[in-house]
């Protein structure tokens, strides 16, 4: 694809960085040359359809996996060897946590909070309580989604400088989803925590996000303000007696069966749409974000 | 002013920060917000509809750029004092603009003359 908006310049300050990373796992490439850094404070979504990539990126950026090329840094460190000091400023939830099952959510709690120097233990104590999880039960019998909450509240309660949490909306019912975007929003805001964040419920991605990066097929499509984004972008559909006219460069394009074509098109320097919005018949739709996505990645 | 009272549809294409603008503009031209009233703080905006707050900073900040709020010393944002009582028409229309628009698209998309739709419309507007 070519249209890769350039708003977002990466700083030597960036909390998260990557360049040129690219991965592969048997029977393919997961990530191919993908280039993303995030500016301090800000929350990026990273959305995708499953098998995109994203955990696969989250993983690199974090120096958990060593990827065939390119390269990622944490606080200006290179990822892969991190110090103590960047750890304890990070807080990352897995899909799957696995850690320390033999100790009780309480146990594991306690434990963690003595390596983190900003440890809030009485918002591990409340939210363990507002979450609905039992503190004395082994972490090895809590449900997959329970395992999840305890690791959220785990790297909340760190009060991590940056917070990086993979899929975490699945573990959650929506009162908890909600809360959970409430923290990660007022954090953001309030205290300047950077989050990276990967999600298929885009609706949550829209409320707290300032930077959306659509993944497909290991490459970013887009990588953009969220509000930029929904007013940058539109659905052109031209019936078929035009769509001859359509623009060459198109981020997605859609041929129907009666021969009209949707296109996303972009505005250009001066807020225009493209020349062939103005043909006869040529429509113009705003698109959510969860739509631009669909069109972008079919 | 209690933050309930705004509505947010993340999921519209129309940006959070310009839902939050456009119905700032509604409330106060149908003086449901008064001159002088204070706004809930972006904290309790963003926290009470999860939202980030530099969205709601950055409504507000266009509010006051278009004089409708105003920054009070020491207590946040209020509507602004100037504010005329009552918009003249013409600004209570302009609010119409985007529906009128939609409106009239609809209409030619259904290849509609005007004259069913405006008589159509004259009749809910209960003429």
């Amino acid at each position: 694809m070519n249209a890769m908006p350039q708003d977002i310049t990466p700083t030597a300050a960036a909390p998260l960085a990557a360049r040129g990373l690219t991965h592969c796992y048997e029977g393919g490439n997961v990530l191919c040359g993908v280039d993303l850094a995030l500016e301090p404070g800000s929350v990026l979504g990273l959305i995708g359809r499953n098998g995109a990539g994203k955990s696969t990126l989250i993983r690199a950026m974090l120096g958990l996996l060593q990827p065939l090329s390119g390269e990622a840094r944490v606080f200006g460190e290179p990822a892969l060897r991190l110090s103590d000091d960047a750890k304890a400023r990070l807080a990352y939830v897995p899909q799957q946590p696995e850690a320390l099952a033999w100790l009780t959510a309480q146990q594991m709690l306690d434990y963690v909070g003595r390596f983190y120097p900003r440890w809030d233990a009485a918002f591990a104590h409340k939210t363990l309580e507002r979450w609905k999880i039992q503190p004395n039960k082994l972490l090895a019998k809590l449900s997959p989604g329970e395992r999840q909450r305890v690791d959220l509240i785990r790297a909340l309660a760190s009060q991590p400088e940056l917070l990086v949490l993979d899929e975490p909306a699945a573990a959650l019912d929506p009162v908890a989803r909600r809360e959970l975007l409430r923290e990660v929003a007022l954090r953001a805001g309030e205290s300047g925590t950077t989050v990276l964040f990967s999600t298929h419920i885009v609706s949550d991605l829209e409320r707290v996000a300032s930077e959306i990066a659509f993944l497909h097929e290991g490459r970013l499509l887009l990588h953009c303000g969220v509000d930029e984004t929904k007013e940058r972008y539109a659905r052109l559909w031209l019936p078929a007696k035009t769509s001859a006219a359509a623009p060459a460069q198109a981020l997605g394009r859609r041929r129907h069966e009666d021969g009209s074509l949707s296109l996303v098109v972009e505005r250009d320097a001066r807020g225009q749409w493209p020349e062939a919005a103005r043909l006869p018949g040529a429509r113009i739709d705003a698109l959510g974000l969860e739509d631009l996505f669909v069109e972008i990645a079919e | 002013m209690d933050a309930s009272l705004l509505t947010i549809q993340p999921n519209a294409p129309e940006p959070i920060y310009r839902q939050i603008v456009e119905q700032l503009r509604r409330l106060i031209a149908g003086g449901q917000l008064s001159p002088g009233e204070l706004l809930p703080s972006v904290r309790e905006v963003a926290g009470f509809h999860a939202i980030n707050p530099m969205t709601v900073s950055r409504a507000y900040g266009i509010a006051e750029g278009e004089g409708l709020l105003e920054r009070l010393r020491g207590k946040g944002m209020a509507v602004a004092a100037t504010q005329r009582a009552a918009h003249t028409q013409a600004q209570r229309l302009a609010l119409l603009e985007p529906q009128l628009l939609a409106l009239a698209r609809h209409a030619r998309e259904l290849e509609l003359p005007p004259e069913p739709v405006l008589r159509r419309l004259s009749k809910l507007l209960g003429e």
